[in-house]
């Protein structure tokens, strides 16, 4: 797996919350990431929902060209570290001690945590991003309680499969 | 050119992201056993920060450079299962060790079980637009209620 460079979590925050604002004073656009998540839906499917977020979006479809910056940033990242860039299937030493070590099940088990986080981000409005980071910046009273919901399912999750796997 | 900016500015955040830590699997499973809180500090100095940015933004409403047009803040409103949603996306959230924006992230460094996640947060993301589409599920966000909403508002 490959090793990353991490800052110290102030720092990290720190660059994170004035890419924030940076983005917004440039483009306007509050950062959110799981829309893009429809944009990329209404790539194939006609259904009315995606549809409208497209029309929502405008014809430039931004989201859509975020999103696909943000694997870049994540090869830039793994380049601009000292160690190799592996292609790898590790999920590191703590989760792979609870998951199942075959590739196809171990598949299976992101999947669902992907199916998860896809609907529950719809159902909440947000996701990290638009609720965690840009909502509680604005002090917005639901992305707060979003916030609390997503460390409390977090929680619940990784106690549960630590305690029973581990 | 506009895209190649929206380009950018999501290359620039994914790197951000791995340096936050937030591309680390372990970090994940440290935050909820509550060994090592690098992520709940990040996404607090994350908040701080924008929070002060936010209320200068609100206070002198600058233009966006791309847009020329003032800044607009729109809070996400309550959605009608925001809780019960945000407990679920947290259950995936712990169970997949990464979130909608470092998956995409962490399949740049490598990491191919983020391709899983991914796969994922589309079919989980296509299952709720079909429901809504259907009007299988209530969805607040979908305009035709807010259309109704706005409406009775005038109307009273």
């Amino acid at each position: 797996m490959t090793e990353v460079i991490v800052w110290s979590g102030w720092i990290g925050g720190l660059g994170i919350g004035l890419y924030a604002l940076f983005q917004l004073l440039i483009t306007g656009k509050v950062l959110g990431v799981s829309s893009g998540y429809c944009s990329l839906c209404g790539c194939f499917s006609r259904a009315a929902f995606f549809i409208e977020q497209k029309e929502k979006d405008g014809p430039l479809n931004w989201r859509l060209w975020f999103l696909l910056g943000l694997p870049l940033g994540g090869l830039l990242a793994a380049w601009t570290s000292p160690g190799p860039v592996v292609a790898s299937f590790s999920l590191g030493e703590l989760y792979d001690s609870v998951f199942p070590s075959a590739v196809w099940a171990k598949g299976l088990v992101l999947v669902a945590g992907g199916v998860l986080m896809g609907l529950g981000a719809r159902m909440a409005g947000g996701c990290t991003s638009g609720h965690a980071i840009s909502g509680m910046a604005m002090l917005n009273p639901p992305s707060i309680l979003a916030a609390a919901g997503f460390f409390a399912g977090g929680t619940l999750m990784v106690q549960l499969l630590f305690w029973i796997f581990a | 050119m506009k895209r190649l900016v929206f380009l950018v500015l999501g290359t620039v955040f994914g790197f951000l992201l791995s340096r936050a830590g937030a591309t680390t699997y372990d970090y994940y499973a440290k935050l909820f056993l509550f060994q090592d809180l690098q992520l709940l500090y990040v996404i607090a100095t994350a908040a701080g920060i924008g929070m002060m940015g936010m209320a200068f933004i609100r206070r002198y409403r600058p233009r966006s450079v791309l847009e020329g047009q003032p800044i607009t803040l729109e809070p996400k409103p309550f959605q009608k299962h925001l809780i019960p949603g945000s407990l679920v996306f947290g259950l995936g959230w712990g169970l997949a060790g990464a979130c909608p924006g470092t998956a995409l992230v962490m399949l740049g460094e490598g990491k191919l079980g983020a391709l899983f996640t991914i796969i994922g947060l589309v079919m989980g993301t296509y299952i709720y637009g079909i429901l809504v589409s259907r009007k299988l599920y209530p969805a607040r966000q979908y305009t035709g209620a807010v259309a109704t909403k706005v409406e009775t508002k005038k109307a009273g």
